[in-house]
C-alpha cells in the first residue's frame, strides 16, 4: 500500500532540508558581511523609525558624507561661493593674506577643523563597525540561547520520562465534555 | 460475523483517545456485522470508579455490556510501582504494576474467557490496561489488538513483548507505531495493517462564524487539545512568544482544550477552553495552521482533521509518529527546537501558497487513508484474512 502524497511543488522534506542547512549556516556563523550589514542597518531602522527619524537617514548618511560633514583644507577659509565675483574675492583674500596674517594666524584653526572634519568620518567608519559587531555578538547570543534551550529540552525531557507514569493520574478529563481533546 | 470490542471505557461521554477511537470504529463496523462492547462501568480513567450501572444497554446502535471494577485505583500506589518498574524490578512486579494500573475487572476478563467462542473475532484496545492484558491472554485464538501504543517507554517492560506476539492480528495507528513495537516485541510474524481511524465530520465548516462568536481577529495559530505539559505546551508558549518578540509577527496563538497548565497572560494567546465539535472543526476552518507540540502520540485525530479542513500543521517532530505523518501526507512541517520552529512556522505564516497546498496535500492524505469507507473496508479485509486462514486450518486438520 502507498503512503506518499507527492504533490507537484510541494515536498515538506525539501523544505525542511533547505530550513535546517539555513539554520546550520547561522549556527556555523555563516553570515555574510553583506548579511551581517542588513541586519545592523534593520535594527538600526527600528530604532531610528520608533523617534520618528527620516527612513533614508541612515543611507543618506553613509552614501553622502557631504551633505553632514565639512571638508576642510588650508584654501577653504579664503574660498566663495558668489561665481565671478567670488574668484575676483578669493584672489583679493590672498593678496591681502599677509596682512590679515599680522592680526592673527588662521593656520591652528584651519588644521584643527581639518582634523575634526577627518575625525567625524573616522567615527561614522567606526560606529557602523561598532554596530556590525555588536550584530555579530547578538546572533552568536541568540546561536548560544538556541543551544541552551536544546540542552535544556533534553534535560527536561529526562525528568517528564522519569514523571510520566505518574502524571498520567494526575489531571483528569472532565466527563460530558468532548469533541475538542484532539485524541 | 459477530465482534466484541473489549476496552476500558465506553460511553458517548468519554473523549479519550483509544476509547473515543473504539466507539467510532465500533459504531461504523456495526453497518457490517453484529458488534457488542464489553467493557468496564468506570468513566473516569484516574480512579475506575464504578460510574455506570453493570448491565446492558444499548449506545448508537451498538450493545454495550459493562463488569463493574472491583477496586478503584489508588493513584499513590499506582506511582510507587511505577517507580519500581522504572528501576531494577521482576516480572512478578510488573504485573502488579498492571494491576495497580487497572481497570480491575476479573469479571470482564471472565466474561471473554467464557464466551470467546459466541464472537468471531475479540478487538482489544489499548495494550496497557489490564482488561486488555488478561482478556487477549484468555482469548488470543479470536483477538485482534489494537495497541494504540506511545513512544513512552511501556511498551518495553518485559510482560508486554509476549503479549504482542499472541494475537491473530495487529490494527496499527502507523507505520511508527508498527515498527517501534515491532522492534522490541519481535512480532513480524503476526499479521496486521496500519489502519487508523476516520472522523466524525462536519456538514459545513464555517470560519467566520467562528470568529464573530469567539471574536478572534487576525491569523491565528490554532491548537487543540489538553493544554499540559505531557502535550508539550510548556515548550509552545515560550516558543511562540519568542517567535513573536524576534520576528514582529502579528500570529496569535489560540487554545481550544481544558487548561492543567497555566496559559501566560499575554494577549497574543488566547484560550477559549472546550468547544463544541462544530466550533472545533470552524475553528481549524479559520487558523492559518494547526499546531501539535505533543512528543507523544499514537496517531493524533486532531491532525487528521485539520487536514480534512485543509488546514497545514506545524509539529513536533520528536514524535516519530507526527513526523512520518507530514512526511508521507507533505501536509505539514515540523521542529525539533526552537530554531526550526521559527524557520517553519516563519515559511508557513509568510507563504499563503504554501499553506493552501500543504493543506490540499493533507486533504489528499485523509482521504486516501482515513475515509471511513477504507477504514472501514481495511478492517473486513482484516478479518476476512483471518477467516481464510480458520478455514485453510480446518480444511487441513
Amino acid at each position: 500500500m502507498s503512503f506518499e502524497i507527492k504533490a507537484e511543488g510541494v515536498d515538506v522534506q525539501k523544505i525542511m532540508t533547505s530550513i535546517r542547512k539555513r539554520i546550520e549556516e547561522k549556527r556555523q556563523g555563516l553570515y555574510t558581511e553583506e548579511e551581517i550589514r542588513e541586519i545592523a542597518e534593520r535594527r538600526l531602522d527600528a530604532v531610528l523609525d520608533a523617534y520618528d527619524f527620516n527612513p533614508d537617514f541612515v543611507k543618506d548618511f553613509r552614501a553622502l558624507p557631504s551633505r553632514w560633514n565639512f571638508a576642510f583644507h588650508e584654501d577653504t577659509v579664503y574660498e566663495s561661493s558668489r561665481g565671478v565675483v567670488g574668484r575676483i574675492l578669493r584672489a583679493l583674500r590672498r593678496v591681502l593674506n599677509p596682512v590679515q596674517k599680522l592680526f592673527w594666524n588662521p593656520n591652528p584653526m584651519i588644521s584643527a577643523l581639518s582634523r575634526q572634519s577627518d575625525l567625524n568620518a573616522y567615527y561614522v567608519h567606526l560606529l557602523t563597525n561598532l554596530a556590525i559587531e555588536v550584530t555579530k555578538l547578538n546572533l552568536e547570543l541568540q546561536d548560544l540561547k538556541n543551544r541552551h534551550l536544546a540542552l535544556q529540552a533534553k534535560v527536561e525531557l529526562d525528568a517528564r520520562r522519569e514523571r510520566t507514569l505518574e502524571e498520567m493520574v494526575v489531571y483528569r478529563e472532565e466527563p460530558g465534555k468532548k469533541g475538542s481533546d484532539g485524541a | 460475523m459477530k465482534l466484541g470490542f473489549v476496552v476500558q471505557r465506553y460511553g458517548l461521554d468519554i473523549a479519550g483517545g483509544a476509547e473515543y477511537h473504539c466507539r467510532l470504529v465500533a459504531e461504523h463496523l456495526t453497518r457490517h456485522a453484529e458488534v457488542e462492547v464489553l467493557t468496564t462501568c468506570a468513566s473516569d480513567y484516574v480512579t475506575w470508579e464504578n460510574h455506570y450501572p453493570e448491565g446492558e444497554e444499548v449506545l448508537n446502535g451498538v450493545r454495550v455490556r459493562r463488569f463493574e471494577v472491583e477496586r478503584p485505583r489508588d493513584v499513590y500506589r499506582f506511582a510507587e510501582w511505577s517507580r519500581r518498574v522504572e528501576g531494577p524490578h521482576t516480572e512478578d512486579d510488573e504485573r502488579r504494576w498492571l494491576e495497580e494500573e487497572g481497570p480491575l475487572s476479573p469479571r470482564l476478563v471472565a466474561e471473554v474467557a467464557l464466551r470467546r467462542s459466541a464472537y468471531d473475532f475479540l478487538v482489544f484496545f489499548s495494550y496497557r490496561y489490564y482488561t486488555t492484558y488478561h482478556g487477549l491472554r484468555a482469548a488470543p485464538e479470536r483477538a485482534v489488538l489494537v495497541p494504540t501504543a506511545e513512544n513512552d517507554g511501556i511498551h518495553r517492560l518485559s510482560i508486554f513483548p509476549p503479549l504482542f506476539r499472541l494475537p491473530r492480528a495487529i490494527v496499527w495507528n502507523s507505520p511508527e507505531e508498527r515498527d517501534m513495537i515491532r522492534a522490541d516485541a519481535h512480532n513480524d510474524a503476526v499479521l496486521g495493517d496500519v489502519i487508523g481511524v476516520g472522523s466524525k465530520l462536519p456538514e459545513r465548516l464555517d470560519p467566520e462564524g467562528f470568529r464573530r462568536n469567539r471574536g478572534v481577529t487576525g491569523p491565528f495559530l490554532l491548537y487543540v487539545g489538553r493544554i499540559d505539559r505531557n502535550k508539550g505546551c510548556d515548550e509552545l508558549f515560550p516558543f511562540f512568544q519568542r517567535y513573536r518578540a524576534e520576528t514582529g509577527s502579528a500570529l496569535r496563538l489560540v487554545l481550544v482544550g481544558k487548561a492543567v497548565l497555566d496559559v501566560p497572560d499575554d494577549p497574543a494567546i488566547v484560550h477559549l477552553g472546550f468547544l463544541p465539535d462544530q466550533e472545533k472543526w470552524d475553528a481549524l476552518a479559520a487558523a492559518e495552521a494547526l499546531v501539535i507540540p505533543s512528543r507523544y502520540e499514537s496517531l493524533s485525530m486532531v491532525t487528521l482533521e485539520a487536514w480534512w479542513a485543509k488546514r497545514p500543521v506545524l509539529a513536533n517532530a520528536r514524535c516519530e509518529v507526527l513526523l512520518g505523518q507530514c512526511r508521507r501526507s507533505n501536509g505539514g512541517l515540523y521542529y525539533a527546537h526552537y530554531d526550526e520552529f521559527r524557520e517553519a512556522l516563519s515559511l508557513v505564516e509568510g507563504d499563503a501558497s504554501l499553506r493552501r497546498r500543504l493543506g490540499e496535500n493533507g486533504r489528499a492524505y485523509f482521504d486516501a487513508h482515513y475515509a471511513w469507507d477504507i477504514v472501514e473496508r481495511k478492517y473486513l479485509e482484516l478479518f476476512a484474512r483471518l477467516r481464510a486462514e480458520d478455514a485453510a486450518r480446518a480444511r487441513a486438520s
